[in-house]
């Protein structure tokens, strides 16, 4: 995949000190990792201090960044136990637990020339996302907007494919349902 | 083949393999599956495509926050990311030179030893005074008495006149005043380069600031004149009060300015336009004539709460989207040492850049990390490539 081709050359520079690579790293990634950590803490100072600390660490260890064998993974992975790590010691724990994730979903771009999306229906279909379960919704934006594969994701939250699968079919037949009704009554 | 009355697990299947489509994770299998299931459920298909498309939708990723994150990142952890290969060696050769008062800042900056601080003090006194000095030594008779108050580049000075009023001269200027005149029933000064004025009133005696092109007289104010010889424009700009201004080769000619306005003018009569305007109004000469002067709004940037003309008066080096060949001669006036852009193709680059502390390498390593270019710091120079 081109993507990953990217990364593993971002890292090789990056282990090579070249701080425009990874300056390119931190601005690839820091609005997801921003955005996963934030659905967590609900904070954005905590929000921007662990995400910082994540890529602090990156730099730190660049000599030995080409051992990582996903890239992608390991930051999100990094992000979520930095993340646990402050919410214990401020005794949050109860923040860590999946059903209390608050992730905000992009806004997609109301595509002029899109044949069958209208900005209303995008509109509902903003509404639609932003309703589902917390679990749900965050495993439906890990993978439509991050592009985390269903092992990645699984591994990232300590859960099961096969939960993983579910609840993204059960995202997209909420969603739909919600632009059904919109349909209906155009 | 699936089967209309085993809709239940059928409509659950679907999701199921349209998510796994649509995530690439589907099996080639799978992928039959689906098309199994749209091809015996076409009211399904409806539904796939609009799940398609929102999907594929293309999401706006306007985002400066990552841009700014990273700066606090890197400055959060200054240390582990601006190490320069070669470390400049701070030779107290280059401390005896007068002609490189750029120490005058570093003096001041912590990040010198004590030592080193107190020999460049000493220079540093010698060489002042001996600048304004040697002016006065020209050729001038001695009932003209003319005071100068000269900055090289690196430096700025306040200096009180007579009359109370209080000047800021820029790096790189001089204001010259004849000391045994001045305040008696005129208060005039020559300025090449930039001041901030402070003028005490006095509608008896009017405040007149003689430049290369324009005069402006002044009744009581603060206001920003820049008129640096090789600049391409000069610019009044207006704080506090009212100034009026007439032009050397136009003596019909007077603009009055109003607080937050500032005019540039043209420092060569061929090249007409001047910097990017922003809102402006602009008076001609006659119909077809070329605009020669700008009038304009100042606007106070407001993130930073300073007004871009004035931000070197309260020690920022500040400027907004300017282009790399802009901003070399600023670096140059702000820390006094000559700065090259070897490559061209980097002139046109523009930069925002709000420092206050920093050293030259510093900045310029900042610079580089928003777009990209090489420097070399040589002992008399920068050079950038």
């Amino acid at each position: 995949m081109n993507r990953t081709d990217d990364l593993i050359s971002l890292g090789e520079r990056i282990a090579n000190n070249d701080q425009l690579a990874y300056r390119q790293l931190f601005i690839l990634f820091y609005n997801k990792l921003a955005r996963f950590v934030m659905g967590f803490t609900k904070s954005k100072e905590l929000t921007e201090e662990i995400v910082s600390d994540v890529f602090i660490n990156i730099w730190r260890r660049r000599k030995n960044i080409e051992e990582i064998k996903n890239l992608k993974l390991y930051l999100y992975v990094s992000a979520k136990n930095i993340t646990f790590n402050y919410l214990k010691k401020l005794h949050r724990e109860n923040l860590t637990d999946l059903d209390s994730v608050e992730i905000e979903p992009e806004d997609p771009f109301a595509d002029p020339g899109a044949a069958m999306i209208t900005r209303e229906m995008n509109l509902k279909l903003k509404a639609a996302i932003n309703e589902l379960p917390p679990r749900c919704k965050l495993i439906f934006t890990l993978i439509k907007e991050d592009g985390l594969t269903y092992k990645q994701t699984a591994t990232l939250l300590n859960i099961s494919e096969s939960t993983v699968e579910n609840q993204l079919s059960i995202a997209l037949k909420k969603i739909s349902g919600s632009i059904r009704y919109t349909f209906r009554h155009n | 083949m699936v089967m209309l009355n085993q809709r239940g697990s059928s409509q659950h299947e679907f999701w199921n393999l349209l998510s796994k489509k649509l995530s690439n994770e589907a099996t080639s299998e799978e992928l039959a599956e689906l098309q199994s299931v749209l091809l015996n459920n076409p009211d399904l298909h409806h539904q796939a495509d609009m799940l398609t498309e929102m999907w594929q939708q293309e999401i706006t990723n306007m985002s400066p926050v990552s841009e700014a994150a990273y700066m606090r990142h890197i400055m959060k952890h200054k240390d582990e990311f601006f190490v320069e290969e070669n470390p400049i060696e701070v030779n107290t050769d280059d401390t005896v030179s007068e002609t490189n008062p750029g120490f005058f800042r570093n003096l001041f900056s912590k990040k010198r030893s004590t030592v080193f601080s107190i020999l460049a003090f000493m220079i540093l006194t010698t060489g002042a005074i001996y600048l304004i000095t040697q002016k006065n030594d020209t050729k001038v008779p001695a009932e003209q008495a003319i005071s100068s108050v000269v900055t090289k580049n690196g430096n700025r000075t306040k200096i009180v006149l007579p009359d109370g009023s209080q000047v800021w001269l820029n790096a790189g200027s001089n204001l010259d005043y004849n000391n045994s005149v001045f305040n008696k029933d005129l208060r005039e000064v020559t300025l090449n380069g930039e001041a901030y004025f402070d003028v005490t009133k006095n509608a008896e005696k009017p405040f007149i600031i003689h430049t290369k092109k324009m005069d402006v007289k002044v009744i009581g104010t603060a206001f920003n004149v820049r008129s640096y010889s090789y600049e391409k424009t000069a610019e009044a700009s207006l704080i506090r009060g009212s100034i009026e201004v007439t032009f050397k080769d136009r003596k019909d000619q007077k603009i009055i300015l109003i607080p937050n306005q500032k005019i540039s003018v043209a420092n060569d009569e061929i090249e007409a336009p001047v910097e990017k305007p922003r809102k402006t109004s602009v008076i001609k000469n006659d119909v077809r004539s070329i605009p020669q002067f700008v009038v304009d709004e100042l606007k106070p940037n407001p993130k930073y709460d300073i007004i871009p003309e004035i931000a070197w008066t309260q020690n920022k080096l500040f400027f907004e989207d300017e282009s790399l060949e802009n901003i070399a001669p600023m670096l140059e006036r702000w820390f006094g040492k000559k700065v090259v852009i070897a490559n061209a193709s980097l002139k046109n680059l523009h930069y925002y850049g709000n420092f206050e502390n920093e050293t030259m390498e510093e900045v310029l390593s900042y610079l580089k990390l928003s777009k990209p270019f090489n420097f070399k710091i040589e002992p008399d120079s920068v050079v950038i490539y």
